[in-house]
């Protein structure tokens, strides 16, 4: 899926998975499509953010990089930081 | 008779100009305009825009109508000075199509004023076997594989999501693909990560990946980079490429690809699995939204299973 979307922007055809969330559940072999919003209060990229420079990724600068370094999002998700229903 | 000022005045009252600035301003924009380059084939491969079809003058009315389905759409014409493009314009005005322009100053203005434009290197016969079922495809042909073949995609991670992406791009002739890792193959690697084989094991994954995608596609240009990602050297790799594969195993990476590829302007297509589970988007900066907006915070230490 990501060699295909990659290919779409390449060539810039289609209607690639911008706003889009694609999941898919092999056990169950379902599809599902979760619409995503920009989020405005977004630190890197809402109407007034925080994050200009990559300095928040420098050592001792917390906030990302403070994080087991193993996972996956939707363990994040389920924890209630997404919105992962809906789709 | 006429005389060919005349034709050319004549042809100059109905069909505006635009110049090379106002046409780059239209390709930027987004907005629907199809360009069209009506010289002969071989000024075309010299060098042409990049958005243009080649439709020669001669052929211009017959085969418009494939190029183009709604009459409405804003077409933007060009030879070499002007000239030949403006009467063609004439031309297709008196087709029925309504917003027909001319690039004031042609193709010569266009260089001229700095703006970029693409040779086309002849494919080998080789490639035009091996690439020949893209040219059937209405939205890839000939042109599109051109510009796959031009195109420069990085892939962070050669592990279960980098491979079968890296292998994907490289068959579909991805000119150049940067494969960066820092790991070396491990045989519990080796029941997902299919760049990678057997006799791989403990030698770097970019190295096993480059020899992989070579005999594939031995066209694909492969830049090796057998190290992680970090602060220190993102910005640096990003820059090169003109989209970036996210197929990083860790929130760190995530974040920082995503925070880069926003800063840099460049569009990150991420993906993650998670035992039976997967899930693919793509972050298009200023586009839509980025990782951050799905993900504010990163998880607490200790909750994320591995």
């Amino acid at each position: 899926m990501q060699a295909t979307e990659a290919v779409k922007l390449l060539l810039g055809i289609g209607e690639p998975l911008i706003g889009r969330l694609l999941t898919y559940d092999a056990l169950g072999m379902r599809f599902r499509e979760v619409k995503l919003r920009r989020d405005p209060k977004c630190p890197l990229c809402g109407t007034s953010p925080t994050i200009k420079d990559l300095s928040i990724h420098m050592e001792g600068g917390g906030g990302a990089c403070a994080v087991d370094p193993n996972g996956h999002g939707t363990t994040v998700a389920a924890a209630g930081a997404a919105p992962r229903a809906g789709g | 008779m006429k005389t060919l000022k005349e034709m050319l005045a004549e042809a100059r009252q109905v069909v505006p100009e635009e110049g090379p600035a106002d046409l780059e301003r239209r390709l930027k924009s987004g907005d629907p305009v199809v360009v069209i380059d009506v010289r002969d084939p071989d000024e075309y491969r010299d060098g042409h825009v990049e958005a243009a079809t080649n439709i020669s003058r001669g052929f211009l009315e017959f085969r418009i109508g494939t190029a183009v389905s709604d009459p409405s759409t804003p077409i933007v014409l060009y030879c070499q000075t002007g000239l030949r493009s403006v009467l063609a314009a004439k031309a297709l005005r008196e087709l029925g199509y309504t917003t027909v322009i001319n690039l004031q100053g042609g193709y010569q203005k266009w260089v001229q004023s700095g703006l970029p434009v693409v040779r086309e290197v002849p494919m080998t016969p080789d490639q035009i076997q091996r690439y020949s079922r893209h040219f059937l495809l209405a939205q890839v042909g000939d042109k599109g594989q051109r510009r796959l073949l031009r195109s420069r995609a990085l892939l962070i991670g050669a592990g279960g999501l980098g491979s079968p992406t890296a292998l994907y791009l490289a068959a579909a002739g991805v000119g150049t693909l940067g494969l960066m890792d820092g790991d070396v193959v491990d045989i519990t690697n080796l029941q997902r990560q299919v760049l990678h084989t057997t006799a791989d094991v403990g030698r770097p994954k970019v190295e096993s990946g480059t020899r992989t995608i070579k005999a594939l596609n031995p066209d694909t240009n492969v830049i090796a980079l057998p190290m992680r990602i970090t602060v220190d050297n993102v910005m640096d790799v990003i820059k090169d490429y003109d989209l970036v594969v996210d197929g990083s195993d860790n929130f760190e990476t995530r974040y920082l690809v995503n925070d880069a590829c926003y800063l840099a302007g460049k569009t990150n297509v991420h993906g993650s699995i998670f035992q039976f589970e997967g899930m693919a988007t793509v972050f298009a900066p200023n586009e839509g939204p980025c990782y951050r907006c799905l993900y504010p915070t990163p998880p607490p230490p200790g909750l994320v299973p591995s």
